[in-house]
């Protein structure tokens, strides 16, 4: 059994004495339970719960079914030394003893408790002893019963001492795509702890999303962006996130002036026009922008880091290079014209190899902001990334990766004389 | 040695001499005195690194403006030739207040140049290559409290705010108390930096505001600073009141980002060898950034090795098997 203790209930238990009832939500089948209200003494229980949509257990009923009591330290130190061996139980005349106020003797079922023992640290400094505790008591005896007290911090600031949250926290990135990689990429960036996410994206969550897509069916018909906001607030709610159901291309102007708010731009849009008007606005605005997709039909994934530099040349500089050596074939049906060919290729990878993709896209992109603020542990080996998915032979060079899971990184190349988007307008 | 010692140590190497400072605050303070008592002059301030508190040594110069009434001079501050009127007028006060011949308030001024932007005042003799200057700048001061400044060769004023710099390195220096210290060891670095060209100390200057952290102690704060700005070189570096624009444009750029990146990867090294415990390989990382005048180790007081001569043994340190899932 375990019994979860709410940051409110724990703080009333903590402060308040000497002793009181105790209700909870049980989830017997799955032998927890959470408190659900207290009372001081043999006042009314008044309830220590959340607001409903952060709730535990909250289809379950509650059941007054215990008391709270402050105890002596020596208590806790006999519940660690039986919690370690299983089956173990105190006498229920040592346990008495050890409640100075509020013992109540148990009837046929026995009861819950929860016992505070204020000073432990002092007590026992070594032990390092909760200073909150459960028991079951019958008249067999008390026997000692997991807990989990809720922490002050629940979110990214735990881990303000190993990870630099406080700067992440403070950076706006624009995500423009939320497909596959796109929503992959968003809960990435959201699990690095980045404080303000940008969504940009005109489509609509359809039924053969679902397959690649980290939203949950009960979205089919809504926005993406909606969608993956909606996630994310209930996932990660350390990450503000701003919705934008735009196209890129179509509503560049909009996008363009979202940008003066924005550090990093991240796209993972089918096609190479949104891609090439995102490095485009992206260059403009002074900004870097990451890159993702897949290619040959996911069987590699690809990262390119554009950074605003006068030696490294934009997206269609870096495709030029490319298939000026002969590594690159620009597809004819994609590469044309505004207004002319297909958007996208429909896509056949598989779901957790976009994901892959993205999560490799938002290290990049955290660790492009992390070295510009000076953390030279996450430098980046290089500015094009290229991921074995479904490696197959014969590829050229740069993409003739030996084996999947291989990642080889590339230097950027340099623009090409009258890039209208390299040299300035 | 320690870390700190090391650091403490080198810096004095680094800074001018306390009497040498003090002989150029006199002398700028003096410009300062003898200006403001002319009736057309309501303020006088001194600018440059000397009043930033992050010059290097030896100090050749000091710069002082002079900022005037713009009801004396309802001409000054429109493109034109009141650009050099306004320094020819500054020379002018100099010449009858300091000259050495014949100065009313101190006989200091050996001789006066007219400038681009300011009057080169020597207080030595002008052909001695050490000779002591006094820029002195003629300026407007604008309704938003920056300046405007006469820009003699292409006969127009311009704007500035030469305060705007002096409050961010002040402040920056109240946060954390090694921050004009580290600027004078960067002014320093960059001196036999691999570069193409010079790089100007005021681009040092404005890459440790943007890039050197408020906290920490010296060594982290350098990893900090090196790791930044071998990035944000790329980038230009601006003016940071926002009206002069870049501040080198033929700065060899990706030149200076390739020797931040070295240091920082010394600096990084140095870091851990010191989180290690390795002292002494961290004082030989950080005399590799920073030349012989950083302090080597104590020699051993016997050789490790019937081979003398031979570098230090510097081995990998191994990962330890802790899983984590």
């Amino acid at each position: 059994m375990l019994i979860l203790i709410p940051q409110s209930a724990a703080a009333i238990m903590r402060s308040s004495g000497p002793w009181g009832r105790l209700s909870l939500r049980i989830n017997h089948p799955e032998r927890f339970a959470v408190v659900r209200g207290l009372s001081e003494r043999g006042d009314g229980i008044f309830p220590v719960e959340p607001p409903p949509e952060h709730r535990l257990l909250g289809s379950y009923p509650p059941v007054s079914t215990g008391w709270w009591c402050r105890v002596h330290a020596d208590l806790h130190l006999m519940w660690l030394a039986l919690s370690a061996r299983r089956g173990m139980l105190m006498k229920l005349d040592a346990f008495k003893a050890a409640v100075p106020n509020g013992y109540k003797a148990p009837g046929d079922p026995g009861y819950w408790a929860i016992t505070h023992a204020p000073g432990l640290k002092d007590a026992y400094p070594e032990h390092n002893l909760p200073d909150l505790v459960a028991w079951h008591v019958t008249r067999e005896g008390a026997q000692p019963i997991s807990v989990s007290v809720e922490p002050e911090a629940t979110g990214i600031c735990q881990l303000k001492d190993h990870w630099p949250v406080h700067e992440l926290q403070n950076t706006r990135i624009m995500l423009i795509g939320a497909g596959s990689i796109g929503s992959a990429t968003a809960h990435a960036l959201a699990g690095y702890g980045i404080g303000h996410l940008t969504l940009v994206d005109p489509d609509r969550l359809d039924w053969h999303n679902l397959v690649r897509h980290t939203s949950a069916r009960r979205h089919i018909g809504r926005s993406k962006v909606t969608a993956l906001a909606e996630d994310l607030a209930a996932l990660r709610p350390d990450t503000t996130v701003t919705p934008w159901a735009l196209d890129v291309i179509e509503h560049a102007d909009q996008i363009r002036a979202l940008l003066a708010d924005t550090h990093l731009v991240v796209c993972t849009a089918d096609g190479v026009a949104p891609r090439r008007v995102t490095g485009h606005l992206a260059r403009r605005a002074g900004l870097t922008a990451v890159l993702a997709c897949v290619l040959q039909d996911g069987a590699l994934g690809e990262i390119l880091r554009l950074r605003p530099w006068p030696q490294h040349g934009c997206l269609t500089c870096r495709r030029q290079s490319l298939a000026q050596a002969g590594g690159l074939d620009p597809e004819p049906a994609l590469d044309a014209g505004y207004g002319t060919g297909t958007r996208h290729r429909p896509m056949t990878a598989v779901g957790s190899d976009l994901h892959l993709v993205a999560q490799l896209a938002a290290k990049t992109a955290v660790a492009t902001i992390l070295e510009r603020a000076g953390h030279p542990d996450q430098r980046l080996p290089g500015e094009h990334a290229l991921l074995g998915l479904r490696r197959q032979p014969d590829w050229a060079p740069p993409f003739d990766l030996g084996h999947t899971a291989e990642l080889r990184w590339l230097p950027a190349t340099p623009p090409i004389s009258g890039c209208p988007t390299c040299e300035a307008p | 040695m320690g870390i700190d010692d090391a650091f403490d140590a080198f810096q004095k190497t680094v800074n001018e001499d306390i009497d040498k400072t003090r002989l150029a605050r006199e002398r700028r303070d003096l410009f300062k005195t003898a200006l403001l008592s002319e009736p057309d002059v309501v303020e006088t301030f001194g600018s440059g690194s000397l009043s930033r508190s992050t010059q290097l040594k030896p100090i050749h110069d000091v710069d002082v403006v002079i900022v005037y009434d713009p009801d004396e001079h309802p001409e000054w501050g429109n493109d034109g030739p009141s650009a050099q009127d306004a320094l020819e007028h500054a020379r002018t006060q100099v010449n009858r207040l300091l000259s050495q011949t014949n100065g009313t308030h101190a006989n200091e001024v050996r001789h006066t140049l007219v400038r681009n932007h300011a009057v080169k005042c020597f207080l030595d003799d002008p052909e001695d290559p050490e000779a002591f200057t006094v820029d002195v700048m003629a300026a407007l001061r604008q309704e938003d409290g920056s300046l405007l400044i006469p820009e003699k060769l292409n006969t127009r004023w311009v704007p500035a705010n030469p305060e705007y710099l002096i409050g961010q390195v002040a402040d920056h220096q109240r946060d954390w108390p090694h921050f004009r210290p580290l600027v004078r060891v960067l002014k320093q670095w960059r001196l036999t930096a691999p570069v193409q060209g010079r790089i100007k100390s005021l681009v040092m200057e404005v890459l440790a505001l943007n890039c050197m952290p408020r906290f920490g102690n010296r060594s982290q704060a350098l990893k900090t600073f090196f790791t930044a700005a071998a990035v944000r070189v790329h980038e230009g570096v601006w003016d940071p009141a926002g009206l002069c624009g870049q501040i080198q444009p033929d700065l060899d750029h990706a030149g200076l980002s390739d020797a931040f990146t070295d240091a920082a990867d010394l600096a990084e090294r140095a870091c851990a060898a010191a989180a290690e415990g390795d002292t002494d390989n961290a004082l030989r990382l950080w005399q590799k950034i920073f030349g012989d005048d950083f302090p080597a180790p104590a020699a051993p007081a016997k050789p490790a090795s019937l081979i003398t001569g031979t570098p230090a043994l510097i081995t990998a340190r191994p990962i330890k098997d802790a899983p984590q899932g």
